[in-house]
């Protein structure tokens, strides 16, 4: 017994070694491999460094008030990703009230969220799912039906404008978009599938990466593209198409152009790990290129193709983490430019390495990849993945063809949403072609087994204690400081388990979300009539004057916060002191022409009375002479 | 008799007042209402807004704004127009004065709403970033050259002209070459 042990660990370590010098052979040596728990800590650090970015508390919320004003933005988008994918708890629910009402008020404008810029509704869309919200009800028309980013913003997109209005960036993320819950395509709608993936591939370069415009590949541009191509890397489907850049007619699959892309990525990595776009080494670059190798499953600390003098992504991405936890767009300090500061930390740097970080994480874990927003895999689906990619890599030139078809059989009997997770498929294709084995015939031969994915429970909302509390500590007279407050309530408040005092606390928050978009209307108002009214100032006059006090008293009557939103009100005040002196002016010469006037009046009385004195003086005298 | 005299010499100068003005102000009040008079003493900038490459691509104009009243035949919406410059001034500030004077429209995304915390220059003359293909917008230049930075971070000096420009390939068209190199 202690023999076959004593063999048995033998073994055992004979196999480890194996492993690791086989390891050493096959991988570059790397200088650092992180840890989860570190990937766990460049996380953290970046969400404090924003929350005191933000003037929010460690233990307070990131998506504060402040934050939240910015829902809908670029700046207030990004960062609920990258806490929505590391489960990280923050505000979601404050999020998901706020970005409803300014979807729905966007809405309302005839260009809906933008008139060219597909991306806004992909952005906001892929928010909301990382809140735990559902982009196709997002807040309701007027007459009550629900708004559908994703139908308005990917599939249906071409109906008003097309997709890729704005460049190869709508295809991109429009296809991620639509694949973050694997939304099915509605007959009759506008685009299919293939047509997204064919205009971003038509779009690929020579050397196999892709550009915003031109002929030289762009990291960024190319590592998204991979991003929304990855749920395709396995599929044998070929697509045929003529390339934008030169009119040649291809014939590929999306793995050929995938693999092109990697090798371009590949040589543009730097011998830092990083990457440079636009002519400047920069930490968004490599985030994009990160993001890229985990949604392929590549293991992105140990894969060849991106190691450069021992530097993995991570090593080149950790360059520009800063002492505060944020992390730094660029490390050139370029002396016209404020924004390139050496060590100050900007949003748009830690908010892309924050869901980069997400990403590896993921990957640590077995986890869905970044963008695909679907419940984790059961347990029985992800035993049933890693058997049969473990099978795969034992595949020799001895395996029969007998088992590779077996191999084949396991893989199209899962559901085709879930075959992109066998991230080794790749290696059976290809063994399965030597052998002139018909894949596709395999495939349409095999039945798919689904699998039983596990049951969300439902969660009941109570409108508690401190929710009422913050109703009846809303101040009076509101500001639009409130705005956010009293959304989020109100939307707790139509989620919760009734309780009595239900209706009351609705017309009380009703009527202070009413009040306060009143005040914002005043706010729009005035800040339209100082533009329609006050300008050329040359032209101003007297008859101003009713519009500009007009507009001096509204202001007056709004609050400190409120006034701080009326532009340029020094305008305002230069027009109001410039009519004001006309005004003075004309008071100033009418009150001078009257002293004039009764001056004169005066003096002509003065004289008249003297005459009539002197010639009483005169008759007086000449009736002395007479007299004598 | 001297009585007289007196009150007439008050008329006199009544009448001189009046015929010279009766604009009376003080300090703060002249500065604030001739903050923006140029004399040869004051700091002043230069600004123009052109469109002239739309001219150029003229079929990728979105076709609702394919009228002069949007791109004027010679593709000025505002010839060189010279501005006071007051401390501080960023290359916004005078952009938004000369919009204003000139009750031309612009819209803007505030610089705490993108992540560059700069302000973002969406539309001017209800033209905006893609109406004229995929790589349209507006970029700025002071004294010819394209700063890569937001334009309210761009602090002006005395003498500068700022040309916002519309282009409809990142640039390139109108000689931004930081932005060309690489990809030229």
């Amino acid at each position: 017994m202690k023999k076959t042990k004593q063999i048995l660990c033998g073994l055992i370590s004979i196999i480890l070694l194996f492993t690791i010098i086989m390891q050493a052979v096959c991988a570059q040596p790397v200088k650092h491999l992180y840890s989860e728990q570190e990937i766990l800590k460049v996380a953290e650090d970046i969400i404090n460094w924003k929350k005191s970015d933000n003037k929010s508390s460690v233990n307070g919320y990131l998506l504060n008030d402040a934050f939240l004003e910015l829902a809908g933005t670029t700046a207030g988008d990004w960062f609920p990703i990258g806490l929505g994918r590391f489960a990280y708890q923050d505000d979601e629910e404050g999020y998901l009230a706020v970005i409803k009402e300014a979807v729905q008020k966007r809405y309302g404008q005839a260009e809906k969220l933008s008139a060219a810029k597909a991306t806004e509704w992909h952005r906001i869309s892929l928010s909301v799912l990382a809140m735990g919200g559902d982009p196709t009800h997002c807040g309701t028309y007027k007459d009550g039906n629900s708004i559908n980013l994703i139908a308005d913003g990917t599939y249906n997109r071409g109906k008003t404008a097309p997709l890729g209005k704005q460049g190869i960036n709508g295809w991109i993320w429009g296809l991620i978009a639509l694949d973050s819950m694997r939304y099915e395509i509605p007959k009759g709608s506008f685009y299919s599938r293939d047509d997204i993936i064919t205009e971003i591939i038509k779009r690929q370069l020579s050397d196999g990466g892709f550009a915003l415009s031109g002929k030289v590949s762009d990291p960024d541009v190319t590592a998204m593209a991979i991003q929304a191509l990855s749920p395709y890397y396995n599929a044998e489907k070929s697509y045929t198409y003529n390339q934008k850049s030169d009119n040649k007619q291809m014939q590929k699959s999306v793995r050929n152009i995938i693999d092109e892309a990697l090798v371009c990525l590949s040589k543009m990595q730097l011998a830092d790990g990083d990457f440079a776009s636009w002519g400047t080494q920069n930490a968004e670059s490599t985030a994009q290129v990160i993001v890229a190798i985990c949604s392929l499953g590549i293991d992105v600390q140990q894969d060849n193709r991106f190691i450069k003098n021992g530097n993995t992504l991570l090593d080149g991405i950790m360059k520009y983490r800063m002492k505060d936890g944020g992390f730094i767009h660029s490390l050139a300090y370029q002396a016209d430019n404020p924004t390139s500061l050496p060590n100050k930390s900007n949003s748009m740097a830690s908010e892309q390495v924050l869901y980069t970080m997400a990403a590896v994480w993921r990957q640590q874990n077995g986890m869905r990849i970044l963008y695909d927003f679907r419940a984790e895999q059961s347990t029985a689906l992800r035993k049933r993945i890693s058997n049969l990619k473990s099978k795969i890599s034992s595949i020799t030139n001895k395996t029969s063809k007998s088992d590779i078809e077996k191999l084949l059989k396991d893989y199209y009997s899962l559901s085709e949403s879930e075959r992109n997770y066998v991230f080794n498929y790749v290696k059976l294709s290809d063994v399965a072609k030597g052998l002139e084995i018909n894949i596709l015939q395999l495939a349409n031969k095999t039945a798919v087994i689904p699998d039983k994915g596990e049951e969300d429970g439902y969660l009941p909302v109570y409108f508690i204690l401190s929710d009422r509390i913050a109703v009846s500590s809303l101040p009076k007279p509101l500001t639009t400081k409130q705005y956010v407050e009293v959304v989020k309530l109100l939307t707790k408040l139509e989620q919760s388990e009734n309780f009595d005092e239900k209706e009351t606390y609705r017309q009380i928050l009703l009527n202070a979300k009413n009040d306060i978009l009143a005040i914002q209307n005043e706010i729009d108002s005035i800040n339209a009539q100082v533009k329609n009214k006050l300008y050329p100032f040359d032209k101003i006059s007297l008859k101003d004057k009713a519009v500009v006090d007009d507009i001096v008293n509204r202001y007056k009557k709004l609050s400190e916060y409120d006034g701080q939103k009326i532009e340029r009100y020094e305008d305002v005040l230069k027009t109001k002191t410039k009519v004001d002196n006309y005004l003075r002016a004309v008071i100033i010469t009418v009150v001078l022409i009257l002293v004039v006037s009764i001056l004169l009046i005066l003096v002509a009385l003065h004289i008249r009375k003297r005459r009539t004195k002197k010639r009483h003086e005169m008759e007086q005298l000449e009736k002395l002479y007479e007299d004598e | 008799m001297k009585k007289d005299f007196l009150a007439i010499g008050l008329i006199v100068l009544i009448i001189a007042v009046l015929i010279n003005g009766t604009h009376i102000q003080s300090v703060d009040e002249y500065y604030l209402t001739h903050i923006d008079d140029i004399t040869t003493e004051t700091d002043t900038v230069f600004v123009s807004i052109r469109c002239d490459t739309i001219l150029e691509n003229y079929e990728d104009l979105s076709s609702e704004l394919q009228s002069k009243e949007f791109v004027p035949t010679d593709g000025v919406i505002l010839a060189k127009t010279e501005y006071v410059l007051r401390p501080g001034d960023t290359v916004f500030d005078i952009l938004d004065r000369s919009v204003r004077y000139n009750k031309i429209h612009m819209e803007y995304q505030g610089a705490n709403a993108n992540s560059f915390g700069s302000i973002y220059i969406k539309g001017i003359n209800h033209l905006y970033e893609f109406s004229c293909g995929p790589l349209s917008g507006w970029t700025y230049k002071v004294n010819g050259v394209f700063p890569n930075y937001g334009c309210s971070k761009y602090t002006l000096k005395d003498g500068d002209v700022i040309e916002w420009v519309y282009t409809c390939d990142l640039g390139r068209d109108v000689g931004n070459r930081w932005m060309g190199e690489k990809a030229s």
